[in-house]
C-alpha cells in the first residue's frame, strides 16, 4: 500500500511515478514528488519505482530563488 | 579573548517615540565624517509614496547622493530599514532589513535584504530606518541603544577582523547577560581588500548559546561600510510581542497570523521540509532540470550533483529550531556545528558554520566543478567571516577558472595557482587571498566585470569570449540559476533593476518546466506582477519564503497557481491589520510599482537606467561554444528546425551555434520591447512621465531628470 496526498493507493509490481500519478488522476503538472526522503523530478518520473509501503508527497510547485 | 577597548566619541540621548501602527516615524541619521548624529521626521507623502523598508531606503540615498558620487564618496549613504511589517514576532518571515547604498561593482543603487534581529531592532528603538553618511580613519561601532535611548559613537581598538569573532565578542559586550537583545552588523577583511564585501547580521541562537548570522551579500555593501570606517553597528532592544509594532486591528492580526503560521506547520513536512534542510533540495531537483549551474554556467546538470544534495546536508545540518527572526515557523536557516576548516587562520578548529544554502552550494560548488560539501562548507564559512557575498565569490571564481581552461590567463597570471575546473585549495586560497588583498586573489576580487577589463589589457585575453562568459550584468555578478532555456528568467536577470539577482522574479520552472507564458505578452505580464509583489516585501521588511515555499493544498485549483492569491490576500490583510491602511492585493503592486518605478529612474540618474544597459551575457540565453551546444545538440537542432525554421542538414556546429545565437538575441531583444511596454516605459527602458505622475512619483527633480533625458510625456 501506498499513501499519497491523505489517500492510499494499492501498490503493484513495477509501479512508477508516472503510474500512480496517472491512477491518482489530478491533472496538476506536478515536476518534483517526494517519496519518502527522496526527491524525484519529472525527467525521472517515468524510471523510478515507488516501493511498497512508502509515502509519497506531490510538491505542488518549485517556487525557488 | 582579545584585548578591546571603546571610548564615545558622540553621544545622542532621544526620547523613544512610540510605535504606531507599524511605524517611528522618523529615522536616524548619523555623519561618521564629523559625528552628528540627528533623527529626521518621515512626512506623510515619504510614507505613503515610499511605505518603508526599501523604499525608505531609496528616498534617504536619493537625497544623499548626486549623479557624480562615487560608492567610496564620503556622501554615499548606507541605508538600513526594516518595513512597518517587521518585527512582528507572530507572523512567519517578519524580521528581514533592507540594505541599500551605491554599490562599487555597478555604480548605482543596489539593495540587499536579510535576515537577523537588526532592523525589528533599528525600529523598536525608534527608527523607521538609518542613514549612515561620510567616514572615518578610525574604526568605529554605532550603537543604537533602544532601552536606554541612546545613539553613541564609539572609537575602538584591539577588535578581531573577522565576523565569526567579532560578532560573539560585540554581542557579548552590549548584552549586559541578555544576548538576545542585541544584533550586530559587521563586515570582515575581505570587504575592504575586494569590492564583493558583505554584511552579517546577527542573531542570537538561545539554544546553541551562540550569536548566529545571515547575510546582506549582494553588490558590495559590506565594501561601502568597510570604506567607511564601520567595525560594526549595534541595536540593543528588550522583549518583542505582538503588541511592540501597536498594530491597528491586533485581533485581525492574530487571525491572520495564526492561518500562515499553521498553515506551515502542517505543510512544510509534507512539502520541502524547509525546517529540517532549509534550501538544499533545490539542488537536485535544479541538477535534475538542466538548472543548476556547472562549470561557470555551461551546463546544468552533473553526474555528481546528488553529493551536495539535501540527503547530504540532512546529514550535516544540526538539528533544532533556525529561524533568522522570532517565530518564523519556515525556520530554514540552518547551520554546522563543529566543523573543522581544512585551511586559513581557523584550520583544524571547530567552528558553526551558519548555511550552506542553495546559492552558496551552486555558486562555491557545482559551478566551480566542486562536489565536495565540506569543501562548501568551508568557503561558505570564511566568505562570511571575510565578510564576501558567496554568490559573487562563486561567479567570480567560476569565471577565473575557465579562463584558465580556455588558456586565456595562466600559472604566470594566477601567482601558480592552478585553477583547473574542481581544484578545492585553489578556489579556498583565492578566498584567503581575497580577505588578505593579496596575490590573484586581489585581482578577482574586484568583480568580473573589472577582471574582464584588466585580463584584456593586462593579459591579452580575447575581450569577446570574455564578454560571452563573463557572467555580469550591470557590473553585478549572476545568481546561481541556468536561464539558457528560459526566456523568461533571462528577462528576470537581465531587467532586474540592481542587476542579475532572482529576487525580483523566479520564474524558471514556470516558463520552462510548466510552460506557463507561451508568449512574449505573459512573459511581460509575468515580469511585472512578480517583480512587483516581490519588491513589496522589501517594502515592507518581510522574507518572501512563506509566500511561496509552502504553498496551500488547493492552490493548484485557482486561476493563476504560480501567484500564489491564498497568500498575497493572507499579506493584504496583514498589512491592513498592521498600519490600518485597509489594502487589497492590487494596493500591494500599487505600492511598489511607485518604488520600483523610482529605483529604475534612480539607476538613470546614476547613467546606466536605458535599454542598453538591460544586456547579457550571451551564456545567459544560449551556448557560447560549440562543445555547448553538442552536449546538448538534439534539443538545438530540434528548436534549430522546428521553431525557426532553419535547415540543419550538412550544417556544422559552428554554423548552427551562430544560427541559434541571432535568434537567441532577437527574443531577449523582443521580449525587452514587451516588458517595456507593460512596464510603462519607453522603447529606450525609461518610465514615461506619464508613469511618474500616474505613481506619485513625478517629484521635481525626477521630472527634469526624464526631460532630460527626452521623455517629455
Ligand atoms: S523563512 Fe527562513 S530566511 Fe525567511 S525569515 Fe524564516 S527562517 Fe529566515
Amino acid at each position: 500500500m501506498i499513501q499519497v496526498a491523505g489517500k492510499q493507493i494499492e501498490w503493484r509490481e513495477g509501479m512508477t511515478v508516472s503510474d500512480l500519478l496517472a491512477e491518482l488522476k489530478d491533472p496538476h503538472p506536478y515536476a518534483v514528488v517526494r517519496i519518502n526522503q527522496q526527491y524525484v523530478t519529472r525527467p525521472n518520473f517515468e524510471h523510478t519505482y515507488v516501493p511498497d509501503d512508502s509515502e509519497v508527497y506531490l510538491i505542488p510547485m518549485v517556487a525557488g530563488g | 579573548m582579545p584585548d578591546y577597548h571603546f571610548k564615545a566619541t558622540k553621544t545622542l540621548d532621544y526620547k523613544r517615540p512610540d510605535i504606531t501602527n507599524g511605524y517611528a516615524g522618523q529615522t536616524l541619521y548619523v555623519n561618521l565624517s564629523d559625528g552628528q548624529i540627528e533623527t529626521k521626521p518621515v512626512d506623510a507623502k515619504t510614507k505613503k509614496t515610499f511605505i518603508g523598508g526599501k523604499g525608505y531606503d531609496l528616498w534617504l540615498l536619493w537625497n544623499a547622493v548626486q549623479p557624480t558620487t562615487l560608492w567610496n564618496d564620503p556622501e554615499n549613504a548606507l541605508c538600513i530599514a526594516a518595513g512597518p511589517l517587521g518585527g512582528t514576532p507572530i507572523y512567519p518571515g517578519s524580521g528581514k532589513s533592507i540594505v541599500a547604498t551605491l554599490s562599487p561593482l555597478t555604480g548605482s543603487v543596489i539593495d540587499s535584504n536579510v535576515g537577523g534581529y537588526f532592523g525589528p531592532y533599528l525600529k523598536f528603538s525608534g527608527f523607521d530606518a538609518l542613514e549612515i553618511q561620510g567616514k572615518t580613519t578610525s574604526e568605529v561601532v554605532v550603537f543604537i541603544d533602544g532601552i536606554n535611548e541612546k545613539v553613541q559613537i564609539f572609537e575602538t581598538s584591539g577588535l578581531p577582523d573577522n565576523a565569526y569573532e567579532l560578532s560573539a565578542i560585540l554581542t557579548e559586550h552590549f548584552a549586559e547577560g541578555k544576548p538576545r537583545n542585541v544584533s550586530v552588523v559587521s563586515t570582515g577583511p575581505g570587504a575592504k581588500n575586494t569590492l564583493l564585501g558583505c554584511l552579517n547580521f546577527t542573531w542570537y541562537d538561545p539554544k546553541r548559546k551562540r550569536a548566529r548570522y545571515k547575510q546582506a551579500g549582494r553588490g558590495g555593501v559590506g565594501t561601502v561600510f568597510a570604506d567607511k570606517g564601520l567595525k560594526a553597528i549595534v541595536a540593543c532592544w528588550k522583549t518583542v510581542t505582538a503588541d511592540t509594532n501597536n498594530p491597528a486591528d491586533k485581533a485581525r492580526l492574530k487571525d491572520v497570523a495564526k492561518l500562515h503560521s499553521r498553515e506551515i506547520v502542517e505543510l512544510d513536512p509534507k512539502q520541502n521540509e524547509m525546517a529540517k534542510i532549509g534550501t538544499t533540495h533545490l539542488v537536485t531537483i535544479m541538477n535534475d532540470h538542466d538548472l543548476l549551474p556547472t562549470h561557470n554556467f555551461r551546463y546544468g546538470r552533473h553526474d555528481q550533483a546528488p553529493n551536495l544534495g539535501q540527503e547530504v546536508y540532512r546529514r550535516l545540518f544540526d538539528p533544532g529550531f533556525d529561524g533568522c527572526w522570532m517565530g518564523c515557523t519556515v525556520a530554514c536557516s540552518h547551520g554546522i556545528k563543529d566543523f573543522v576548516p581544512l585551511s586559513g587562520p581557523y584550520k583544524g578548529k571547530k567552528v558553526f558554520v551558519d548555511g550552506p544554502e542553495y546559492e552558496t552550494i551552486a555558486g562555491c560548488g557545482s559551478n566551480l566543478g566542486i562536489f565536495d560539501p565540506h569543501t562548501v562548507a568551508e568557503m561558505n564559512f570564511y566568505c562570511d567571516a571575510y565578510g564576501l557575498d558567496t554568490i559573487s565569490v562563486g561567479t567570480g571564481v567560476a569565471f577565473v577558472m575557465e579562463c584558465f581552461e580556455m588558456g586565456l590567463i595562466d600559472t604566470t597570471h594566477t601567482g601558480g595557482l592552478d585553477l583547473h575546473f574542481g581544484n578545492r585549495d585553489a578556489a579556498l586560497e583565492i578566498v584567503h587571498q581575497m580577505a588578505a588583498g593579496e596575490g590573484f586573489g586581489q585581482i578577482v576580487g574586484r568583480g568580473v566585470r573589472k577582471m574582464k577589463a584588466i585580463f584584456a589589457k593586462d593579459f591579452g585575453a580575447d575581450a569577446t569570449i570574455m564578454q560571452d562568459i563573463g557572467m555580469e550584468a550591470k557590473g553585478l555578478e549572476f545568481s546561481e540559476y541556468m536561464t539558457k532555456e528560459s526566456l523568461a528568467q533571462q528577462g528576470g536577470y537581465g531587467l532586474a533593476l540592481k542587476g542579475p539577482q532572482h529576487d525580483e522574479a523566479w520564474l524558471i520552472f514556470l516558463d520552462m518546466v510548466h510552460n506557463f507564458m507561451p508568449t512574449f505578452e505573459q512573459k511581460a505580464e509575468a515580469l511585472h506582477w512578480f517583480p512587483m509583489f516581490r519588491t513589496w516585501f522589501a517594502l515592507c521588511g518581510l522574507c518572501k519564503l512563506p509566500w511561496n515555499d509552502i504553498i496551500p493544498e488547493d492552490n493548484k485549483d485557482t486561476a493563476e497557481p504560480a501567484k500564489v492569491m491564498k497568500h498575497v490576500q493572507w499579506y493584504a490583510d496583514y498589512f491592513s491589520s498592521i498600519t490600518g491602511i485597509e489594502s487589497g492585493p492590487e494596493d500591494l503592486i500599487n505600492m511598489s510599482e511607485g518604488v520600483y518605478n523610482f529605483q529604475r529612474i534612480f539607476n538613470l540618474r546614476m547613467g546606466f537606467g536605458r535599454r542598453e544597459h538591460d544586456g547579457l551575457p550571451y551564456r545567459a540565453m544560449g551556448p557560447v561554444t560549440e562543445t555547448e551546444y553538442e552536449s546538448r545538440a538534439e534539443r538545438y537542432d530540434k528548436q534549430l528546425s522546428e521553431i525557426y525554421k532553419f535547415d540543419i542538414d550538412e550544417k556544422s556546429t559552428a554554423e548552427k551555434l551562430a544560427a541559434l545565437r541571432k535568434h537567441r538575441e532577437q527574443q531577449y531583444d523582443t521580449l525587452k520591447d514587451a516588458v517595456y511596454n507593460r512596464r510603462g516605459w519607453t522603447n529606450d527602458g525609461i518610465p514615461t512621465l506619464k508613469t511618474a505622475k500616474r505613481l506619485g512619483i513625478d517629484f521635481d527633480d525626477v521630472v527634469e531628470l526624464l526631460k532630460a533625458n527626452g521623455v517629455n510625456s
